[in-house]
């Protein structure tokens, strides 16, 4: 499907760290992807790849994935692997290139987004078939594993008073009222098939005008609340839909592709070790619990790692 | 890289990209609105604080930190606090823009103030003029060189920082520079930022030329 990636549209906040960090790190990475390639193949040795040297988890610049990162972590943990968490690495422009050079080893991914970045034309958008069409495109030396029962994606959301006044339950029910309603969401989505284009060819969709302003952030959740905006763009694992008692609109065409929360990892170091820990985690972190952890550190200003490794003891995956 | 150039060259150029609400010449025309209205606004305030301070010679402790204060405040912490307390509106883009113009004017007008020599100011009490004389007709003039260089440099920074109004859905050549991010259309980020880097010096050469023929019978301002 055609999606920007998400790491790219949660990171407007962290706009200047990620400027940074691009100019930095793409230049680590070249450096040290010269140096793998004297020792052989990396560092873990053998064909099948293994976790004994440790594995090391990257992060991307936003919430979520940095509690996925440290989950991912206690996990390995538990399971006897020594893990380092690289935290806040910025987009996915830095972190796959840097997986790819050595520099990390596994970072949390989202299904929809990552095949979106490998095929900007991929029109997948169901979980069976996307995972097959990763594996088909990712570069080598790199695979996914399988994805888990979470899920971050796309929602377009209206308040409670709007959805009575207009009558809406699902996408499809925007087109009743084409040219009445105004949509916030960040900038990429006016010219994205999860976003203007898709509503209007899949749904007929037209809005009044489109507001450009950030990817689920204070500023469109702001403008809904206030009424400047009747429908807004925000990620469905978005603490304050429920808290706002929020109204996402179902999508019965299918335009959203599924964003389960997948390890993107690097073959050196996927031993069967490492594929059993995270296939666990997988089946027990639900959506909900994603979306409690996120609550955790946004409003309750709890520490990503402590939240992660708290949630972990309490489901049993500890050492 | 050269790939780049030439697509900024081609975008710069293209004749769909000058024409309609999303065209450059329509953006420009925003940005330069958004710009000088925020200095404009700036100057009313801070030029009667810099005059005042200048003239007494009093609370220039206060009226400077106070101002500066305004200047180390993040513009888009500040448009984000803004924009939650009044909503969808220009009101974040001009406080934050305005905040940031008002130091400059402040001070300069404040430094032009106190570089007026004491016995100039003397002279003119002894002639018996009154004090407000003594402001309009003696230290403005002489203090006018560098309360200009203070717009100006209030001025660049304010275009600078005027791309933060896309930030909040509205124009300017900052929807450029944050469609092109948000979409990874890297030609169109470089060109909002060449066109707003272009203003800038445009305007200041303006400015300099102005302040220039103004006080073509002086010596250059030390600033």
């Amino acid at each position: 499907m055609n999606r920007e990636n998400r790491i790219n549209r949660m990171n407007r906040r962290a706009l200047l760290g990620g400027l940074f960090a691009a100019a930095t790190v793409p230049a680590l990475a070249s450096c040290s992807s010269g140096i793998t390639s004297l020792e052989g193949d990396g560092a873990g040795g053998g064909g099948g790849g293994s976790s004994k040297g440790g594995v090391t988890i990257g992060t991307a610049n936003f919430t979520e994935n940095q509690v996925l990162g440290y989950l991912y972590a206690a996990a390995l943990e538990a399971a006897g692997v020594k893990t380092t968490v690289r935290p806040n690495l910025g987009t996915r422009e830095i972190l796959i290139p840097a997986l790819k050079g050595g520099d990390i080893d596994l970072l949390p991914e989202y299904q929809g987004a990552l095949l979106h970045y490998l095929d900007t034309k991929a029109t997948a958008t169901e979980e069976g078939t996307m995972q097959n069409a990763l594996a088909m495109l990712l570069p080598r030396g790199l695979q996914i594993l399988p994805y888990g029962e979470a899920e971050n994606a796309d929602a377009f959301a209206v308040t409670r008073e709007t959805a009575d006044e207009y009558g809406l339950k699902s996408l499809a029910d925007l087109a009743k009222h084409n040219g009445k309603l105004v949509i916030g969401a960040a900038p990429e989505v006016k010219k994205r098939t999860v976003g203007s284009v898709g509503l209007k060819e899949v749904y007929g969709v037209e809005f009044k005008e489109f507001k450009s302003l950030d990817s689920s952030g204070p500023l469109v959740k702001g403008a809904l609340k206030k009424g400047d905006v009747d429908v807004a763009n925000l990620f469905t694992t978005d603490t304050d839909i429920a808290a706002e008692g929020w109204v996402v609109l179902t999508d019965p065409k299918n335009l959203i592709p599924g964003q389960h929360v997948v390890p993107l990892i690097a073959d050196r170091k996927a031993d069967s070790t490492v594929r059993k820990a995270l296939a666990r985690l997988g089946s027990v972190l639900t959506t909900k619990d994603l979306t409690e952890l996120n609550r955790l550190v946004d409003k309750d200003r709890k520490d990503p790692e402590d939240v992660a490794y708290d949630w972990a003891a309490l489901h049993g995956i500890k050492k | 890289m050269y790939e780049l150039l030439k697509g900024l060259g081609s975008w710069l150029v293209g004749a769909e990209q000058w024409t309609g609400s999303d065209g450059i010449g329509h953006r420009l025309a925003e940005h330069l609105q958004y710009s000088l209205l925020a200095t404009l606004v700036a100057a009313a305030i801070a030029l009667p604080v810099g005059l005042l301070i200048g003239h007494t010679g009093r609370g220039a402790f206060v009226a400077i930190n106070l101002s500066s204060f305004g200047r180390a405040l993040p513009t888009v912490g500040l448009v984000v606090l803004v924009f939650l307390a009044s909503g969808l509106s220009m009101w974040p883009v001009y406080i934050a823009l305005v905040a940031l113009a008002v130091p400059s004017i402040v001070t300069n007008t404040y430094a032009g103030m106190t570089a007026v020599d004491p016995e100039v100011r003397d002279a003119a009490r002894g002639q018996g003029m009154r004090w407000y004389q003594v402001l309009f007709q003696v230290e403005l003039p002489l203090a006018l060189p560098l309360i200009m260089t203070g717009l100006r440099l209030a001025l660049i920074q304010v275009v600078a920082t005027a791309t933060i109004a896309a930030y909040v859905s509205f124009g300017g050549l900052g929807r450029y520079v944050f469609d092109g991010l948000a979409q990874r259309d890297l030609v169109q980020v470089l060109g909002g930022a060449v066109l707003v880097a272009l203003v800038a010096v445009v305007l200041d050469l303006a400015l300099s030329a102005l302040q220039r023929f103004l006080f073509r019978h002086r010596p250059a301002p030390q600033s």
